[in-house]
């Protein structure tokens, strides 16, 4: 049995970055298969089609066996749970309401068979609720306005993501922290990823020119912050031209937000 | 306040979502309100919020009523659902309409946002609740699911104290395993083929319609010889009385 792996993104990877899969190669290189089966729990987001979609594109044309998971689609369910899940090299969770999600995972019991397919050394990675998740605890827009909200406890401390890309969550994780609502952690910018051996953080990587992520903890009613030493993903071999892309489609999907069209119309 | 008796009125499938031209279902429990422009707010969390199945929603209620929905998956977006208070609203609609889709996780879902104990209260104000599948087997004690492995009994809300199983012409092996699990203690109940639905009053069966002239119901229950299927006597939504608004005793 290997090691349990976990691997957080703080945004990014096929959902958010669709021409930039640096973080998704990553995420299949931590697999000791060379052609590992990945299962996609898109839960957090109603198992939305633009996300199971994205998932196939990213993925079929690479060295895997790509799978989605949906706990709402009735389709092709026949497998049980646990002999869909415990047969995977990676397991891979997609962002969206993290209150849905463990709510729906607990339901299905599937939060055990998660944990249980951590100890057992499968590789548990995510964005967004798919990275808190896996924290005690985290910091999620489910209802509305951010909130500090429990996860399942593999990892100690509390993440908070989209520091760059959603501004209004930082400030409340950090009085969170320095409260003793959240225990002390990490904030991680769009692009980061924070690679977990069993549960000591061994590797922060990005697929992002000047990302960053940061630790920070409560001491004395104080907080004291340190930025983490990041490394950029496929250095010198990425082409500079998608960031331009990716600038116009973030600009086109805060427009959308803000005039209250859904993200899968996009 | 809406005061008036209990009402659910569980499909086993139909209304906008599956039949496209006749909703009779619908149309019957639009009725059930006694209102000429009825509010009527759905809840889509079964499907996981499926935006074709709340444009759908919109395109067939929205002419006639108060039409709104909830969306739990896009709390933080603000994209037309209900935002700022949840039980204010529901609490204040007429029909609450719940879609199909997968119970388990949709209950889920709703005791997450404590929606539970506001649709318990809605139904106990006589807020008419009514929905096809996942929105018919919600509102009992037992329902039998094939989701993700065999079949087994999950547990819904329990307003109604029966079991339920839909959709019950649709696959063959419903009706068999729906017995199995009634002769081993699931308690007595419901079978409901798509287009039917149970109109409860209170707790009590008051009234099976239809809107195929051929849907069937039964009551299911174990006896000493093993399991007994009764048929239920169903009235079809579709005849020229109904279509006149004549109402015909159950």
């Amino acid at each position: 049995m290997s090691e349990p792996v976990i691997f957080t993104m703080g945004g990014g990877g096929f959902t958010m970055e669709p021409s930039n899969p640096l973080l998704d190669d990553y995420v299949l290189s931590l697999a000791s298969s060379p052609r590992p089966r990945i299962l996609f729990l898109p839960t957090a987001s109603g198992d939305t089609q633009p996300q199971m979609r994205a998932f196939q594109e990213r993925f079929d044309c690479r060295a895997c066996i790509p799978e989605p998971l949906s706990l709402f689609r009735l389709r092709d369910s026949r497998r049980p749970l646990h002999e869909t899940l415990l047969a995977q090299d990676i397991i891979y969770v997609g962002g969206g309401s993290m209150r849905n999600m463990l709510a729906i995972w607990r339901a299905h019991d599937l939060d055990a068979l998660l944990i249980e397919a951590w100890r057992r050394g499968i590789v548990l990675a995510g964005l967004s609720a798919g990275a808190m998740c896996w924290f005690q605890g985290g910091l999620t827009r489910s209802s509305g306005p951010p909130e500090p909200i429990a996860g399942l406890g593999l990892l100690d401390g509390s993440l908070t993501v989209h520091a760059d890309g959603e501004p209004e969550r930082l400030p409340v994780w950090l009085r969170c922290v320095r409260e003793g609502s959240l225990p002390g952690g990490w904030a991680l910018d769009d692009g980061v990823g924070l690679l977990f051996r069993g549960t000591r953080l061994v590797r922060a990587v990005s697929s992002r020119p000047g990302a960053g992520a940061e630790r920070v903890d409560a001491i004395a009613g104080e907080l004291v912050r340190q930025r983490l030493a990041v490394e950029l993903l496929g250095a010198g071999e990425q082409p500079g031209a998608s960031a331009e892309e990716e600038a116009i489609r973030e600009l086109r999907q805060v427009r959308a937000l803000r005039s209250g069209i859904p993200l899968d119309d996009l | 306040m809406h005061v008036g008796i209990p009402q659910i009125v569980a499909y086993g499938g139909g209304g906008f979502s599956l039949e496209r031209e006749s909703s009779l279902l619908d149309d019957y429990v639009l009725s059930l309100t006694g209102c000429d422009r009825p509010r009527v707010c759905f809840l889509p969390t079964a499907s996981g919020d499926a935006d074709h199945y709340i444009v759908r929603f919109y395109r067939r209620f929205a002419p006639s009523c108060e039409a709104s929905h909830v969306s739990l998956f896009r709390r933080d977006q603000g994209t037309g659902g209900v935002e700022d208070h949840l039980e204010r609203h529901l609490l204040a609609q007429d029909l609450l309409y719940v879609g199909g889709g997968n119970m388990v996780s949709m209950i889920g879902a709703w005791r997450a946002h404590g929606l539970d104990e506001v649709l318990r209260k809605a139904w106990r104000r006589g807020i008419v609740l009514c929905g096809p599948s996942a929105g018919s087997l919600c509102w009992f004690e037992d329902a039998l699911s094939a989701f993700h492995g065999a079949p087994r009994i999950v547990r819904g809300l329990g307003f109604l104290p029966y079991s339920n199983c839909v959709h019950y012409d649709a696959e063959p092996a419903r009706r068999v395993e729906y017995h199995r699990f009634v002769a081993d203690g699931m308690l007595p109940g419901f079978a409901v083929e798509d287009g039917v639905a149970l109109h409860f009053r209170d707790t009590a069966l008051t009234r099976v319609v239809t809107s195929r002239p051929d849907g069937c119901a039964y009551r299911v229950e174990s006896s000493a010889g093993g399991v007994e299927e009764t048929r239920l006597e169903v009235s079809y939504l579709g005849a020229p009385s109904h279509r006149l608004g004549v109402s015909v005793a159950a």
